[in-house]
This record gives structure tokens, C-alpha cells and sequence, in this order.
């Protein structure tokens, strides 16, 4: 079960979007950063069930952040949420353990959708 | 984040938004020519500001500062969202350009060259510019392409400044973001302007798309 999500991303506006595509029947614990290195200090502060991970970020990228978080914890659930759609971005991180990638902006139905299939991972 | 100026008439909310449709916009595009040329296209956090038209030049120059020359493709759009797209590439990597999309490329080719530049800038600013203006609820018209290959950064002239600003003391707004080919020494800039008529309807667009959330 995905109770407590980590969003991380530079835009205050990407996060707010976010937040309000999450679906509100559900009660989450949210936590937020504004830069890699930020959300990999918030995952290890946090421990969150999913993490919302953006790629085009100053001061650590999505990729360094991936790469550290799953070096620290091999078993940690990260979905790339990325305007950055091109195949070998989706190909790498992929490789650096992202769960999923979901384009930009989200939808309420695309991050409905994302949570059932990370649940399902969660639980296999 | 990186939005340097906090205008009068454009709050640092719409600021962020648009700065967030021209993240999402220019995703879009480098997905597109990625595909092409089968490079990942290596993206940067884009910046928005507000400035006078006249101030584009300098701004042009100070980000390129670097580069001895610059080829330039620009790009008029028409809609409810309207202004300008630069594209600009330093001078010295049009061969570096010509490979990504030749197997082996042979003796300088300057046609060749023309339309690979114009090529990668149809594709990149009808992407960024159609995307942005997508999300905005608009579609738009775009002119030809125009290519000035080699233009010497210190003789960077006022005719650049896209007419469609409506003259160099009007206020523009300026979204601008910076890009590599991976594993190839090659940058590339692209700035886009919108022109002041299109100030106010581009912050009621903004509302509205964020209220689709």
C-alpha cells in the first residue's frame, strides 16, 4: 500500500500539479524537494513508499538522485515524472532502476493508474 | 528554479508556470528530433523573463559569450500566443550538426548544411512553440524558417530583433533554454519571444490551465 510519497522537482508548479492529480479519496503523507540532492536527503529522512522523481533539476538531476537512492536502498520504489520523454532517457533510467515513467503533466487518471501498478509491485 | 525578473504585469506565479509549459514543451521536442537522429538530447532547467525587446540582443550575447559566431534560425508564430523563435548554434559546430543526422559525412557541403540546420530548427521550434501553445488551448501559424548562418557575436545587429516584438521598446517576454547532444561537443540555445499583445491573454491561459488541476 502507497501511503507516504516523496515528490521531488525544481518547479514549485510541477509539484502542485502533482499534489492535486493524486487522488483525494485516498489519504497520503507528502513530502517534498526542490532538487536531487534535496529529495535524496528526503528519502533517507522520509523513507517514502514511492518517490515522484523529476529529471531536469539544478544542483543533482534525476539520474544522480536515482542512482544514489537505489545504491542506499536497492528495494526503493521511484517513478520518473519527466517532461524528458526521449527513448534512451526512458532506456537509462530504466537501467538505474525506475519503476515507471510517466510523461508530463500528469493527469488525476495517469497517476491513478501509476499507484495501481506500483502497488502491484509493492505487493509481488 | 530560475526566473530573474519579477515584472509588473507578470506575477512570479504565471512566471513559474510558464516556465514549467516551456520544461514540458521543449521535452516534447527534443523527443521529437531525438528520434531523428537517434542522440539523446541532454536538457537544461529553462528560464523565463520579462524584458524590453531591445534587451533581447544583449541577452543573446551574454548567454553565447563564448562562441566567436553563431548560426541563427529564426521563426515567427502567430496565435493567440505570438512572438519569435531563435535557435542558435555556435557557427563552428554546423559540420558537428551535419554528422548527427549524415552515416558518413564527405566534403563540406554548404546546401546540405543549410537544410540541416533549418531542419533541426523546423523541428525543434514547431515542437516547443506548438506544444507551449497546446497546453496554453491555442494552435499557431509559423513562418518560414530563416537562416543566417554566420553571424559574429559582436556584430550581432538590431534586425535581429524579431519584428514581431512591434518594436524594440515594447516588453517581450523571454523563455530561453539551453541544450547538448550527448557525447558530442555541440550546444545549442533556444530563445523564445513572445510579443507584449499576447501578454494578457497568455496570463488567462495560465490560470486556466492550472486550473484544469
Amino acid at each position: 500500500m502507497i501511503r507516504k510519497i516523496l515528490i521531488v522537482d525544481d518547479s514549485p508548479v510541477a509539484r502542485a500539479i502533482v499534489k492535486k492529480c493524486l487522488p483525494a479519496d485516498r489519504d497520503f503523507l507528502l513530502a517534498e524537494a526542490g532538487n536531487g540532492l534535496e529529495g535524496l536527503e528526503k528519502y533517507r529522512e522520509e523513507h517514502p513508499d514511492l518517490t515522484l522523481l523529476d529529471l531536469t533539476m539544478p544542483v543533482m538531476d534525476g539520474f544522480a538522485a536515482l542512482e544514489a537512492i537505489r545504491r542506499e536502498d536497492p528495494e526503493a520504489l521511484v517513478v520518473v515524472l519527466s517532461s524528458d520523454i526521449q527513448p534512451k532517457t526512458i532506456e537509462r533510467v530504466k537501467s538505474l532502476g525506475a519503476a515507471l515513467v510517466l510523461p508530463k503533466p500528469p493527469s488525476a487518471e495517469s497517476l491513478r493508474e501509476t499507484l495501481a501498478t506500483v502497488s502491484r509491485l509493492l505487493g509481488s | 528554479m530560475s526566473i530573474s525578473t519579477q515584472p509588473q504585469s507578470f506575477s512570479g506565479d504565471e512566471a513559474a508556470i510558464l516556465q514549467e509549459l516551456m520544461n514540458i514543451a521543449f521535452g516534447k521536442a527534443s523527443a521529437d528530433l531525438a528520434r531523428v537522429i537517434d542522440i539523446r538530447i541532454v536538457l537544461n532547467v529553462p528560464q523565463v523573463e520579462l524584458m524590453q525587446a531591445d534587451g533581447l540582443l544583449g541577452r543573446v550575447r551574454e548567454e553565447t559569450r563564448i562562441y566567436e559566431a553563431l548560426s541563427i534560425i529564426e521563426q515567427n508564430f502567430w496565435g493567440k500566443f505570438s512572438g519569435s523563435a531563435l535557435l542558435a548554434f555556435p557557427a563552428s559546430a554546423r559540420k558537428g550538426l551535419l554528422s548527427l543526422f549524415a552515416e558518413e559525412p564527405g566534403e563540406r557541403n554548404p546546401l546540405l548544411e543549410k537544410e540541416t540546420l533549418l531542419e533541426v530548427g523546423n523541428i525543434l521550434i514547431g515542437a516547443c512553440v506548438g506544444k507551449v501553445a497546446e497546453l496554453l488551448g491555442d494552435s499557431v501559424s509559423f513562418s518560414p524558417p530563416r537562416l543566417n548562418p554566420h553571424v559574429l557575436l559582436h556584430t550581432l545587429a538590431t534586425e535581429i530583433v524579431p519584428a514581431q516584438l512591434g518594436g524594440p521598446d515594447k516588453g517581450a517576454i523571454l523563455m530561453k533554454t539551453v541544450f547538448q547532444f550527448e557525447d558530442r561537443d555541440i550546444n545549442g540555445f533556444l530563445f523564445l519571444v513572445a510579443n507584449q499583445d499576447s501578454m494578457q491573454w497568455l496570463q488567462t491561459a495560465l490560470r486556466n490551465f492550472m486550473a484544469k488541476f
